[in-house]
């Protein structure tokens, strides 16, 4: 269990407007414990300096929440909104006046009067010589930088805005899970910076804990316990560790391992089709076929950001040879055969229409969908109600 | 009971609640992005407190599990009510500008002491009472319920108990607290609101009131019903009596779906037409006159509105499979056929936008809007320049006085006897959803669960002669069935669980249907079975039974 | 998540309790305790001591052993058929080879006894001094009141012993204006540095001046809850740590320290849990990584309360502080205030801990320590940390200040001495290792940039070519900048300080 009070997850006024109910006030209170959000909504706002300009913050926010109000943009790899910050990748280093040291922008929290600069000749340094060390520690392609798994590399997009160093590589002894067998979820240990992002959003969102951080220095990698397939661990299979993953560490197995290189695909937001919580869904389309499916940024929508194993996963059933993909007309025979929409429809009319016509319209029965969409059941309610005239219309409401 | 069968307040409120009592609701399974909410709310100290007969997940990470006999949810809620008001610490100013009928509450619970609750609910009496104090002296704290509590006979007197709760507290119109009912399909509400109801058109207007079958007559010009429906418990009993002769049924495999499911086949095979509307063959499609292929959410345009009354949008991003076609489309071509003129809708934004002009709820949502607001919309949104209604009732109970609810406790239809010594409780997993023509199609469900199983406590292992892994039988009034026995802390002795997911081992043979007297919705929580070890079996049969 | 009633702080001994990190101990330990079993692996897996199961003898790697042959040792162990793990500085450094045997006793080859200064009542910790059993300090604390007690320690110019040099008084003074009640008093005995044992010599000779101190500045700050973190190699001192304990709580808890809660807490094999907040996450039962600092242990520390830590010699410098008054003690230095323990081995006659004025220079400290062996080249001044510098330093004062301007630190003053039989660039390899195999992992200039710093200088002991260090002073800034940790930032300190003092050493060789 966390700290109460400490920083948990904090969005922006800038990602949550569209969301257009949760002020940037109460937001920027979050840090400061949920008790006081409610009691004390109206927290005085204090200036600081970032870059030699004057920017508005509010009492307890970090670095990270007040510059992502403005054009100040602070590289970061190990950061997600979702977790506590970790200070660890190092890469979101900024200078604090009055501070030796660089400082976190992801976890410093900002004071009145704080002076901090993002940019400057000492950062441009540590960030050129850090992500050299990354480059020494990292699978690399034939152009020499982190590669791409398909997954989006985040690592390799920053080690394009610095110069290379060409350090030897240290070939660090990280373990791998070989053995796992389960059917999603792959860990490739030479593009992992053990940031943590996974680690840390299967404790604090997914709360499962099925993956740690093992072992310790150079040989610092993730596993299970005992390198279990996350089959026999606490895993749900929620996928949220591939999609923390900077880096491409994370892979889903199931999706095409190059998706990225192929120049993307066309993605389709939708609302997820199982549970009544009401997920946002990014469906990536292929060939007309659904290869992928991940969730709006986290911020965006109510699922902010995370998914469980049926909205991420379970999506080959579109695709199955099991679906039903021609209309069927019961034989004299008693099996199905297929038939024409023509056929289909009016034996559909001429059944409904000769039950109705011998024992009246309240011996028929609509049994429509909560499933289906909301055209749909409307639809199927008026076809109930305009065409037939009977309010025997349900669907499993209770379930 | 306020105005709206829906959740009071919005899913992203959660994480701010200062407290989260969670009953009847097995969230990290059926809700699992709801519980990520409670999880994080959790993280940064909100109380947690779950009331359920299993030590479900959640129940393992509260501060306070009432792990009460299967049905005894009036008893524990009332006793809840009996410490509040008998310590004063009811909203007295809420009470008396917002609600109606207290002193007959009052006078209701005064025998649910905690003592008594204990010796039928199983739960101790000073659980009872912090628990109550607790709910009642913290402001932000929120109910959060699903089928745990409707699916009894007693299902209403649940709510309404729980609506009593509520009221009496005052956490009714504040953040982070309120009813919340937590949908359990993409778009049990969109349904409900959309009119797919026995008694109500679109956005619960009462087919029985005059003014609102006028307003559908001028807009669908054609005369209408003025008589209630038959809802679908009863459209089951109806069908087996022979009454209903002709079934159209479109997406939901109700041969899995409904309690008591052998008489729901035997309702199908006396029906003179069977017409299914569907993407995968399933036990239902076995009795259809005609079948059409209909599309998946991933091929169709549309909205769901889910748990929190928000209306999203659904876009189609494949074709369908073959000839099959989107089910709205299909809907139109049938109402043709059977003489109706339906309008040539162009698209589904504009069977929205008819849907929309009739329903007050939604008059302000349109596909543009949908665009625009990528979050969505929650309704009430009666017009286009209003934002959505996140939190419900913040002016006090939409209905104006809300009335409380006196009830008494009834036991469930069905108890445990001598021949039946069990309770078996069914639900839902994480890693299925329904009758799984879906999940049981990817690597990863099938990986964790690949068939049917019940968990059973390690008492009654030990009774039984099982081990883990065992398959039994399990039998009811109403049919058998076997699975795998799989001994877990999470029951209570005397209890079991099953769920409901698995074709070939089908929970609802066992269930009771027995309705509530108001929704009619099936005793899918309690009914009393029999268990016995199964030794013998051909590999046929253990394949049948997914074991 | 961790569970309300999991009981997280019991896990890493249970571990070791099962034998050690194994699928079915871990198992055992998530049913004990009901942390999750990930969780567990994970922090097991980080404590050499119990991270991999089996008996096997560990020999010391630390820079004086490796000097006196613990290669050779090891070579010799290994033919004798027995399994054998090298490990870092297991603090015996004045009886140098050092190794635990399979059953996890202390195993030194050395001709050497350890040597102290002789018994002197004008020393504040007097290793040789007579056990006081009075506690009559903590009786004359507690009739001051907590502010009094402060402004003798602010007086007494006391300094963080462990390395930081940081003054003490500031923590008591936070610690006692802190809103929240519940405070504990965390004393660091995770004396890990190589060079360093000075720990444990006052553990082993004055136990009871460490637990007065203890027991001073608990009941100054408010509370009776008091942690001693003491590494797990230290088998001999927790036994007789835990015998001082019981005597000085009396039978029925009637003696000096009866009303106070004395926690001694094994460490498992990690040099870093000796930074205070590794420390703090090891005693909550997890893996030992530093946290970020600010908030500082004085504000949110053990279990996020706050939290006063010192280290074993300043916390046994406080019964003189309080006996003796501020003013005694900061006279008893020279260019800095108190008397200090300097420990001193390597090629010198006498290896010991000697307690004299701070800032006596080397020469001084090794004319009490018997004098030097052959030619001295070089020194470290401070344990690994401080790096090394040229004998041509011999004149300058050993302290705070002083080492810091000539690019060293006081450190943990385990001074190694260092003839002229030695290749620096092999010294810097022995340290560059420790460093590499101390990381906790966490931060990327530290994880990668000690395995960067250890591989390009074994190229260059292989090729002689010194190319190989092109990129070295810019990876080392980088550590210094960029790390979390003290460990990172200064974790290239010897390869860059044996460059820097002893080009010589590192130039073109065929």
């Amino acid at each position: 269990m966390r700290q109460f009070g400490t920083v948990t997850s904090v969005k922006t006024a800038n990602k949550i407007k569209t969301m257009n109910k949760i002020d940037s006030k109460v937001r920027a209170n979050e840090i400061i414990g949920t008790k006081q959000i409610f009691e004390n909504p109206m927290n005085e706002s204090f200036s600081i300096k970032l870059n030699g300009q004057t920017v508005e913050a509010f009492p307890g926010e970090t670095v990270f929440q007040v510059a992502d109000r403005t054009e100040v943009k602070i590289p970061s790899l190990c950061h997600d909104d979702r977790l506590a910050p970790a200070g660890a990748c190092r890469v979101c280093l900024v200078e604090v006046a009055g501070q030796r040291r660089l400082q976190p922008g992801c976890a410093w929290v900002v004071t009145p009067d704080m002076e901090i600069t993002t940019e400057s000749d000492r950062i441009e340094k540590h960030r050129t010589i850090l992500y050299n060390l990354y480059m020494a520690d990292h699978e690399l392609d034939d152009a020499g930088l982190p590669i791409e798994t398909g997954n989006g590399n985040e690592l390799r997009e920053l080690c394009k805005t610095v110069a290379p160093m060409g350090l030897e590589p240290v070939s660090a002894p990280r373990a791998a899970r070989p053995g796992d067998d389960n059917p999603y979820i792959q860990f490739n240990p030479e593009l992992c910076i053990l940031c943590a992002r996974c680690t840390r959003y299967c404790d604090e969102v997914e709360a499962v804990n099925a993956i740690t951080l093992s072992h310790r220095g150079a040989e610092t990698t993730i596993e299970t316990a005992g390198q279990r397939s996350l089959i026999d661990t606490t895993c749900e299979l929620c996928g949220g560790c591939i999609d923390t993953c900077p880096t491409g560490a994370l892979i889903e197995k199931k999706a095409p391992v190059n998706l990225v290189q192929l120049g993307g695909t066309e993605a389709v937001r939708s609302t997820c089709n199982f549970c009544g919580v009401g997920c946002q869904l990014d469906l990536h389309v292929q060939n007309d076929k659904v290869v992928k499916i991940t969730s709006p940024e986290p911020g965006e929508t109510l699922n902010d950001g995370n998914l469980c194993v049926k909205g991420r996963f379970a999506y080959d059933f579109v695709h199955h040879p099991d679906r039903i993909t021609e209309p069927l007309i019961r034989g004299t025979d008693g099996l199905l055969h297929p038939a024409t929409w023509q056929e289909a429809i009016s034996a559909t009319a001429e059944g409904l229409m000769k039950v109705r016509d011998q024992h009246g319209a309240d011996a028929l029965g609509f049994v429509s969908s909560s499933r289906c969409t909301g055209e749909e059941n409307y639809l199927m309610q008026k076809l109930s109600r305009a065409a037939f005239r009977t309010n025997n219309i349900h669907q499993c409401a209770a379930t | 009971m306020f105005g709206a069968g829906a959740m009071t307040n919005a899913i992203d409120e959660i994480r701010d609640s200062e407290m989260m009592f969670v009953i009847g609701s097995n969230t990290t399974e059926a809700h699992p992005i709801i519980a990520m909410e409670m999880k994080r709310a959790r993280q940064r100290g909100a109380k947690l407190i779950v009331a359920d007969p299993r030590k479900i997940w959640l129940a393992e990470m509260a501060d306070v599990h009432m792990q009460l006999k299967p049905g005894t949810d009036v008893w524990l809620l009332s006793a809840l009510a009996n410490v509040i008001i008998s310590e004063g610490l009811h909203d007295q100013a809420f009470v008396d500008k917002h609600t109606k009928g207290f002193d007959a509450i009052s006078a209701k619970v005064k025998d649910y002491t905690p003592e008594e609750a204990e010796k039928i609910t199983g739960v101790p009496a000073e659980d009872i009472r912090t628990v109550a104090r607790m709910y009642a002296t913290t402001k932000h704290a929120g109910i959060y319920y699903t089928l745990g509590i409707t699916e009894h006979t007693h299902g209403t007197d649940n709510v309404y108990c729980l609506a009593n709760l509520v009221l009496m507290t005052g956490h009714l119109g504040v953040r982070s607290a309120g009813m919340n009912p937590l949908r359990g399909q993409n778009n049990v509400q969109g349904a409900n609101d959309a009119g797919a109801t026995p008694i109500y058109y679109p956005g619960y207007q009462k087919v029985t009131d005059n003014a609102a079958r006028e307003k559908f007559e001028s807009a669908w010009g054609v005369p209408l019903s003025p008589n209630d429906g038959l809802n679908l418990n009863v459209m089951m009993k109806e069908m087996a009596k022979g009454k209903i002769k002709a079934m159209y049924v479109m997406g939901e495999d109700i041969v899995i779906s409904e309690p008591n499911v052998s008489q729901v086949e035997a309702g199908l095979n006396q029906c003179e037409f069977v017409v299914c509307q569907e993407i995968f063959h399933n036990e239902t499609t076995r009795f259809a006159d005609v079948v059409l292929p209909g599309a998946c959410f991933a091929e169709k345009d549309g909205v769901f509105t889910n748990s929190d009354r928000r209306v999203q949008r659904v876009r189609k991003a494949v074709d369908p499979p073959g000839q099959a076609r989107p089910d709205w489309e299909i809907l139109c071509d049938i109402a043709r056929a059977c003489g109706y003129p339906m309008p040539n809708y162009s698209d589904a934004g504009e069977v929205f936008a008819e849907y929309a002009s009739l329903t007050p709820k939604i008059a302000g949502i349109s596909y543009l809007r949908l665009e625009q607001n990528v979050a969505g919309l929650q309704w009430p949104c009666p017009t286009p320049d209003h934002p959505g209604t996140p939190t419900l009732h913040l002016d006090g109970p939409m209905i104006g006085k809300a009335e409380f609810q006196a009830v008494d406790y009834r036991p469930s239809a069905e108890l445990p006897d001598n021949d039946y010594p069990l309770i078996l409780s069914t639900g839902r997993t994480l890693y299925h959803y329904n009758s799984a023509t879906q999940t049981r199609r990817d690597p990863g469900p099938v990986a964790k669960q690949r068939g049917n199983f019940i968990e059973i406590s390690k008492r009654d292992a030990k009774i039984y002669g099982l081990q883990h892994g065992d398959r039994v039988k399990v039998s009811s009034r109403r049919g058998e069935v076997v699975a795998e026995a799989w001994i877990s802390p999470r029951v209570r002795f005397g209890c079991i669980w099953m769920p409901m997911h698995f074709a070939e081992s089908r929970a609802n043979l066992l269930t009771n249907d027995a309705g509530d007297s108001v929704t009619g919705t099936g005793e899918y929580k309690v009914c009393a079975v029999a268990i016995e070890k199964v030794t013998t079996g051909t590999a046929e049969e253990l394949e049948l039974a997914g074991i | 998540m961790l569970k309300p009633d999991a009981n997280r702080e019991q896990i890493i001994e249970l571990l070791e309790h099962e034998g050690g990190v194994t699928e079915e101990s871990v198992r055992k330990v998530s049913q004990q305790t009901g942390v999750p079993e990930a969780d567990i692996w994970g922090t097991g897996k980080f404590y050499t001591l119990i991270n991999n199961p089996g008996t096997r003898v560990r020999v010391c790697d630390g820079l004086t052993c490796q000097m006196f042959g613990a290669d050779e040792l090891a070579r010799q162990i290994v033919e004798s058929g027995k399994q054998c793990e090298r490990v870092s500085c297991l603090g015996q450094c004045d009886l140098a080879v050092a190794s635990l045997s399979e059953e996890m006793e202390l195993v030194t080859y050395s001709e050497n006894e350890t040597n102290i200064s002789p018994a002197n009542d004008d020393l504040a910790i007097n290793l040789a001094g007579e056990v006081d059993l009075s506690y009559s300090a903590l009786a004359k604390a507690r009739l001051m009141d907590a502010e009094a007690v402060i402004e003798e320690l602010k007086t007494s110019g006391l300094q963080g012993r462990g390395g930081a040099g940081f003054p003490a008084h500031f923590k008591w003074t936070s610690l006692i204006n802190q809103a929240e009640t519940e405070r504990y008093v965390v004393c660091n005995a995770d004396e890990a540095e190589p060079g360093t044992f000075k720990d444990r010599e006052t553990m082993l000779r004055q136990p009871h001046k460490m637990l007065e101190g203890l027991a001073i500045a608990a009941a100054m700050v408010g509370t009776r809850e008091i942690y001693i973190y003491i590494r797990g190699e230290y088998v001999n001192e927790v036994a007789v740590l835990r015998a001082a304990i019981d005597e000085a709580k009396g039978r029925d808890a009637k003696g000096p320290l009866g009303d106070f809660n004395i926690n001694v807490v094994r460490g498992h094999g990690a040099y870093i849990c000796g930074e205070e907040t590794a420390l703090l996450e090891s005693l909550e039962g997890k893996r030992g990584m530093p946290r970020l600092k600010p908030p500082f242990p004085t504000e949110s520390g053990f279990r996020n309360k706050p939290t006063l830590i010192h280290n074993v010699e300043t916390i046994a410098c406080v019964p003189a502080i309080v006996h003796n008054g501020g003013q005694w003690f900061h006279d008893l230095g020279r260019t800095e205030a108190g008397s200090k323990l300097y420990c001193i081995s390597g090629h010198i006659n006498k290896p010991g801990v000697y307690e004299m004025p701070l800032g006596v220079t080397l020469d001084e400290l090794v004319a009490e320590a018997g004098g030097y062996v052959g030619t001295p080249l070089a020194f470290s001044p401070g344990g690994a940390s401080s790096g090394f510098l040229p004998i041509s330093k011999r004149a300058l004062p050993l302290d705070y200040k002083n080492l810091a301007d000539a690019g060293s630190m006081m450190g943990s003053a385990g001074i190694v001495v260092i003839n002229d039989t030695v290749d620096m660039a092999q010294a810097a390899n022995w340290q560059l290792k420790f460093f590499e195999r101390e990381s906790c992992g966490q931060c990327a200039p530290c994880r990668i940039g000690t395995q960067y710093m250890r591989r390009q200088n074994e190229n260059y002991i292989q090729l002689g070519d010194p190319a190989t260090f092109e990129h070295t002073e810019d990876v080392a800034w980088e550590m210094e900048e960029g790390s979390i940790c003290g460990l990172g930032m200064i974790a290239a300190k010897p390869l860059t300080s044996a460059r820097e003092h002893f080009p010589d050493h590192f130039k073109t060789r065929s």
